[in-house]
């Protein structure tokens, strides 16, 4: 599926980022709900692709969790447009000392699309039901924010997680759940708010066979419940209504929801897999709007006066790795030569459409563990070419260059063109650029992760709003990617992983930050602000960091009048 | 077919130079063809010349601020998303499409001449194991097949054209069978078969220089094909290795994506493809018709 | 006649056989599989292991190939790895969608090739002839993505007189009982549908049906040219019957046959060029879903899907054969 925006809100302490500040307005109110209903309506909105269910505990792709998120609500949610938590379908919550029992206070008189009432026992039914996944439920591309939070099943399949952060559920009284945990995670809280942990009407999980499959001959179990392609039942703000795959997808409002009732009668979500396709269609009104917009297409639609962008957050970083496996990559002094023969600005400057910033180091500076002054390399061949005799070597050095030829990611939208570009920079600064290129996934992917590539692109969209989740992914461990084995600074991110007191973890993080920008195992260039588009009369609809994001406090026909 | 017209056309292939002769004289009446010549003879011509022609480097990015600039007096057909010379890029991509068209249609025509020629002379079951499984081939469209070649062997310029090559195969190979087997009855084969020279001598020196005025026409219509198909692999992110090679298909790979901002840079390669191509295919309609006995004398 | 069909059916047979070998061994020497492009970038050497374990991708390809020789025997092809539905679903979607684009070109590509090609037969060796013939060629020498294109941003997006995307728009609720739109709206008999759903079919008719119509006015103008020297023709002019009656009557009715072989014979090129027009036009048929399941190693989906296309490919050739032996009793079918 490869278009994975995860949004695991992993809250390991404060996740009160400077989010907030980052853009995206920072008003009081969100606007949700703001003046009266302007008539309802119903909202074309156009997607890149089908969701696969509309079943949160069973997928991970942005296009899935989209509109599970307008059927489905947590225990725990994000205030809107920021990572910080905020009560849902649970009112309050207590830990205990331990860290080994959640109690969470329901809310009480909400109701299920199917008029079931929404109680502790449903609430234990779910986490239950997760619990008891087998067969292909299992599998690390469907489950894949359970294993990550809790770990393994009840009974786990060959080759799932042995061990679960799960022991059990108990639903104390009707508006009393208790979770109960094998060990102690500082992670679970904030987990919760994500969509794989909605909460589904039980009657429906078992009426429409959720979990029902058969096991065919060779022994595999093959799901052939309903429930996540037909009926799927939760509490939230829109009722399923109908799904032709390939062609539309149609939410209504739930009139007796038990918050802020949507304003809009209907969304229709529409796949168009091609995102010039996704332009036109909006700017011939076949949709409202769409998401993933591509720089050079901003100027466009902002030259549009019938339409409108919007920023989400940047979250992401975009680098050339390394691959120190392969000579001379071992040699500091060409690694910074290759720092010094990036041009960065230019790239971010001409091709993100205004919306980048050049990267310092591998995470944004949102996160905590942000140093601010790191060792930084400005654009400078002659540099380069002086670093490059210095190592021995006489210009033009050769490189393999890789770039994947199919993708576009928000850090790099068109990955050729980047490619293109830095080429051109790097052979005025002493390089031969041998280029290397391949399709996204298996194939371009595949090839990094074994350790054939030998300068590479790639980046990462954060799906924790953490430090750890940055350079922890890339380099607490050695990896066949980077092909380096620095003790110093897997030390110095194994110690700032356990640390547990705030204050002491961030200078761990900044001073791991400086390590690793010394070592350069690659170059981080960019950090970037995805965008949406709308037609102009679409109001009230709130970008979010990790894409949670609600259509019920969007409205029609409203035209420019904000403040 | 009447009877008259197969006496008509075994004399013909029987004096091969008459045909030629005859066909080139029709050529030249058929306005159509020479269109297709002119064509093709400047897209060689700014093939072998591009150096001379081109006024930049085609690889030479002109300052990334002024990519998508659109043509000016000093870059006739503007600049790409690069801020490279479109106008020279068009003309050194000539090299490449003319490159990518050869090598393709050498692929298919070599391979397929020799499955066809085998399986039409020796007949029995080689015949049937080569058609059935030209018969597979074909029985999968072709764009498809070129696809899952590129998948299975990378992306790279030499990959495609052998993608491309080889969905031609089938084609030749059951052009060349057809003709061999008419070829195999005929008088002069059995005559010179009766007199003792060996099979391979008579494929060789009898049957194949007559059965390949087909083979001529279907080659000229392969490349425009293998142009096409080309560009339709370039479009679906299936290019070469180097971005940066100014070949016309990877240079229509973005249009979509860069059609509102620069809409020239579309153009430009667009139509430089079309007449290309439509050049062959001019040359190779012609060439049909000249050859073909049935139209001659009109 | 019978006996030739069921020859021709036998030989179906090795052909079938021949090309589910060829397409398995094709997919499994991709480089990849399923589990790592459903993985991305989270791909882990025990995920994959997982992912092809429930698959049955462990087990020996000779094993995997009788398993799936099995099935779809059976027409059972699995599951989408992608979308977890059966491919089977999936392909009585995606293939109406197909056919129904393709038949739009087609009927384009006749409507407006045949009268193309008798006109230029009829002006033989004319400037109106020679016009129609580089006319004709212009459309086999346009790259279908580029026509395709051309057309959606000039009359689609610039002049917004025809919708850009898709096969119906979403504000129209029709039931979709058989999966052809124009079919499924005459059958509900809603106008706003039926007009809909055909002024979304125009521009990727047009796009996709540029090819067969260059041939077809081709053919046309080769067949008419052929049959105006015949005996017959000369003789109904010689004895004074008007031009007109003479043209239809004698020398369209016998130049259909060469026509109507061709059409045939055109499938596969539809197929082709299908792979490009439903990419451009966000339509849903087989061609993109094929090539989105190569780029996604969804072994399923290509397994069932190219042999699908394939047996229908055969099929429509044997009666492309068959059609031609009904038209013209001088064929003898041994």
């Amino acid at each position: 599926m490869g278009r994975q925006r995860l949004r695991l809100v992993a809250v390991l302490g404060t996740l009160v980022l400077a989010l907030a500040a980052a853009g995206c307005g920072g008003d009081d109110d969100g606007g949700s709900g703001g003046g009266e209903a302007k008539g309802g309506g119903t909202l074309v909105f156009g997607t890149s692709a089908d969701p696969v269910v509309l079943d949160g505990s069973l997928v991970s792709d942005g296009e899935s969790l989209r509109v599970i998120d307008q059927i489905f609500e947590t225990l725990i949610s994000l205030k809107p447009g920021t990572t910080e938590l905020e009560p849902a379908l649970a009112e309050s919550w207590e830990i205990s000392d331990d860290g080994l029992q959640y109690t969470f206070k329901l809310r009480e008189g909400v109701k299920f699309h199917d008029g079931e009432p929404f109680n502790a026992e449903a609430v234990c039914t779910n986490f239950d039901r997760w619990y008891n996944f087998k067969g292909s439920f299992q599998n690390s591309s469907a489950s894949y924010y359970w294993q990550t939070v809790f770990g393994g099943f009840k009974t786990p399949e060959e080759g799932s997680p042995e061990d679960s952060f799960y022991k059990s559920c108990e639903a104390t009284d009707e508006n009393t759940a208790v979770l109960n945990l094998t060990k102690p995670s500082s992670s679970i809280l904030g987990a919760l708010s994500l969509t794989a942990f909605a909460i589904a009407s039980p009657k429906a999980l078992e009426e429409f066979g959720a979990d029902e499959g058969k096991v065919d001959e060779e022994g595999i179990f093959q799901p052939t419940g309903s429930f996540g392609t037909e009926h799927p039942v939760g509490t939230g703000p829109f009722k399923f209504e109908s799904w032709t795959r390939g062609d539309r997808l149609t939410i209504a409002r739930n009139d007796d929801y038990w918050g802020d009732k949507a304003t809009l009668e209907k969304v229709i979500f529409r796949p168009i897999d091609d995102n010039a396709a996704r332009l036109q269609a909006l700017q011939s009104g076949e949709i409202q709007g769409y998401d993933l917009v591509e720089p050079q297409d901003v100027k466009t639609i902002e030259g549009d006066d019938k339409l409108q962008v919007l920023d989400r957050p940047a979250f992401n970083v975009g680098y050339v790795g390394f691959n120190q496996k392969m000579k001379p990559l071992d040699d500091i002094k060409v690694r910074q030569a290759i720092a010094y023969g990036l041009n960065r600005k230019e790239v971010v400057d001409e091709f993100y459409g205004g919306r980048g910033e050049v990267a310092k180091e591998f995470m944004p500076p949102e996160v905590t563990g942000y140093a601010d002054d790191v060792t930084e390399y400005e654009f400078d061949p002659e540099k380069s070419k002086e670093l490059l005799r210095e190592a021995g070597l006489t210009p033009p050095v050769k490189i393999e260059f890789w770039y994947p030829s199919d993708v576009s990611r928000p850090y790099m939208p068109d990955p050729k063109r980047n490619f293109e570009a830095f080429s051109a920079s790097l052979k005025e600064a002493g390089f031969q650029i041998v280029p290397k290129t391949a399709p996204w996934s298996p194939d371009y992917l595949g090839a990094v992760d074994e350790g054939k590539a030998q300068v590479y692109l790639l980046g990462w969209t954060g799906d924790f709003g953490d430090p750890d989740n940055f350079v922890g992914t890339f380099f607490q461990t050695p990896q066949k990617a980077w092909g380096f084995d620095n003790k110093e600074i897997f030390d110095k991110l194994n110690e700032a992983e356990a640390e547990t007191d705030l204050d002491a973890r961030e200078g761990l993080y900044q001073e791991a930050n400086k390590l690793i920008m010394d070592f350069l195992p690659g170059v981080p260039y960019v950090h970037t602000k995805p965008a949406l588009a709308f037609q102009a009369d679409v109001q009230g609809y709130e970008p979010s960091p990790v894409s949670l994001e609600s259509f019920a406090t969007v409205t029609l026909g409203g035209d420019g009048e904000e403040g | 077919m009447s009877v008259a017209e197969l006496e008509a056309r075994a004399v013909e292939l029987e004096a091969p130079s008459g045909l030629w002769r005859d066909a080139w004289r029709r050529l030249r009446g058929n306005p159509g063809a020479i269109v297709g010549f002119v064509l093709v003879g400047l897209f060689v011509l700014v093939a072998l010349l591009a150096p001379v022609l081109a006024p930049y480097d085609p690889r030479e990015q002109l300052g990334l601020s002024n990519a998508f600039d659109g043509p000016s007096t000093s870059h006739l057909l503007g600049l790409d998303g690069l801020a490279r010379d479109e106008l020279s890029r068009i003309l050194y991509g000539a090299r490449f499409s003319l490159l990518v068209g050869i090598v393709s249609v050498a692929v298919g025509l070599s391979i397929g001449l020799l499955l066809g020629a085998v399986a039409g002379y020796l007949g029995g079951f080689v015949d049937s194991l080569i058609m059935r499984a030209m018969d597979v081939m074909l029985s999968i469209p072709g764009f498809l097949m070129a696809i899952g070649i590129v998948a299975l062997l990378g992306p790279g310029l030499f990959e495609i054209m052998v993608a491309v090559g080889v969905t031609q195969i089938p084609i030749f190979a059951r052009l060349l069978r057809g003709s061999v087997l008419a070829q195999r009855e005929n008088d002069f084969v059995l005559a010179a078969r009766s007199v003792g020279v060996p099979r391979r001598t008579i494929l060789a020196a009898h049957i194949l220089p007559n059965a390949i005025s087909p083979v001529i026409v279907q080659g000229t219509l392969a490349l425009a094909t293998a142009i096409i198909d080309v560009a339709g692999l370039g479009f679906l992110g299936l290019g070469p290795q180097d971005p940066s090679t100014p070949e016309w298909g990877t240079m229509l790979a973005d249009v979509n994506r860069y059609f509102q901002t620069g809409p020239h840079l579309a153009i430009a390669p667009g139509v430089a493809i079309v007449l290309s191509v439509l050049g062959f295919n001019l040359i190779g309609d012609g060439l049909r018709e000249a050859l073909d006995p049935k139209l001659r004398g009109r | 006649m019978l006996r030739f069909v069921v020859r021709r059916l036998l030989l179906l047979v090795p052909i079938l056989i021949g090309l589910s070998i060829l397409v398995f061994l094709w997919i499994r020497a991709l480089p990849g599989g399923p589990a790592q492009a459903l993985l991305g970038e989270r791909s882990t050497p025990e995920a994959v292991a997982q992912i092809e374990h429930q698959y049955g991708l462990d087990k020996p390809i000779p094993v995997q190939y009788w398993r799936f020789v099995k099935k779809s025997a059976q027409f059972d092809f699995g599951d989408s790895t992608t979308t977890r539905r059966p491919v089977i679903e999936e392909l009585g979607q995606r293939f109406p969608a197909t056919v129904e684009l393709a038949a739009a070109a087609m009927l384009f590509s006749v409507l407006l090739g045949i009268p193309l090609g008798f006109i230029a037969a009829k002006r033989y060796g004319t400037a109106i002839d020679h016009a129609s013939l580089v006319a004709s060629l212009l459309g086999v020498s346009v790259p279908i993505f580029f026509l395709a294109i051309l057309l959606k941003y000039f009359f689609a997006v610039e002049l917004g007189l025809l919708p850009t995307v898709g096969r119906l728009s979403v504000l129209i609720d029709v039931e979709h009982p058989t999966n052809f739109y124009v079919l499924d709206a005459i059958l509900s008999a809603n106008i706003e549908a039926l007009w809909d759903t055909l002024k979304h079919l125009v521009l990727p008719a047009i796009a996709l049906g540029s090819i067969p119509l260059a041939i077809i006015a081709r053919i046309t103008r080769a067949a008419v040219l052929d049959i105006q020297n015949e005996d017959y023709v000369r003789t109904a002019r010689a004895k004074g019957l008007a031009p007109g009656i003479v043209d239809r009557r004698h020398v369209l009715r016998n130049a259909m046959l060469p026509v109507t072989t061709i059409i045939g014979l055109q499938v596969g090129l539809l197929l082709s060029g299908a792979v490009l027009t439903e990419k451009v036009f966000a339509w849903p048929g087989m061609g993109s879903w094929l090539v989105d399941a190569i780029q996604d190693r969804n072994f399923p989906v290509l397994q069932g899907g190219i042999l699908f296309l394939a047996l229908v490919f055969v099929l429509v050739n044997l009666l492309v054969d068959l059609s031609y032996a009904v038209l013209n009793p001088r064929i003898r079918l041994s």
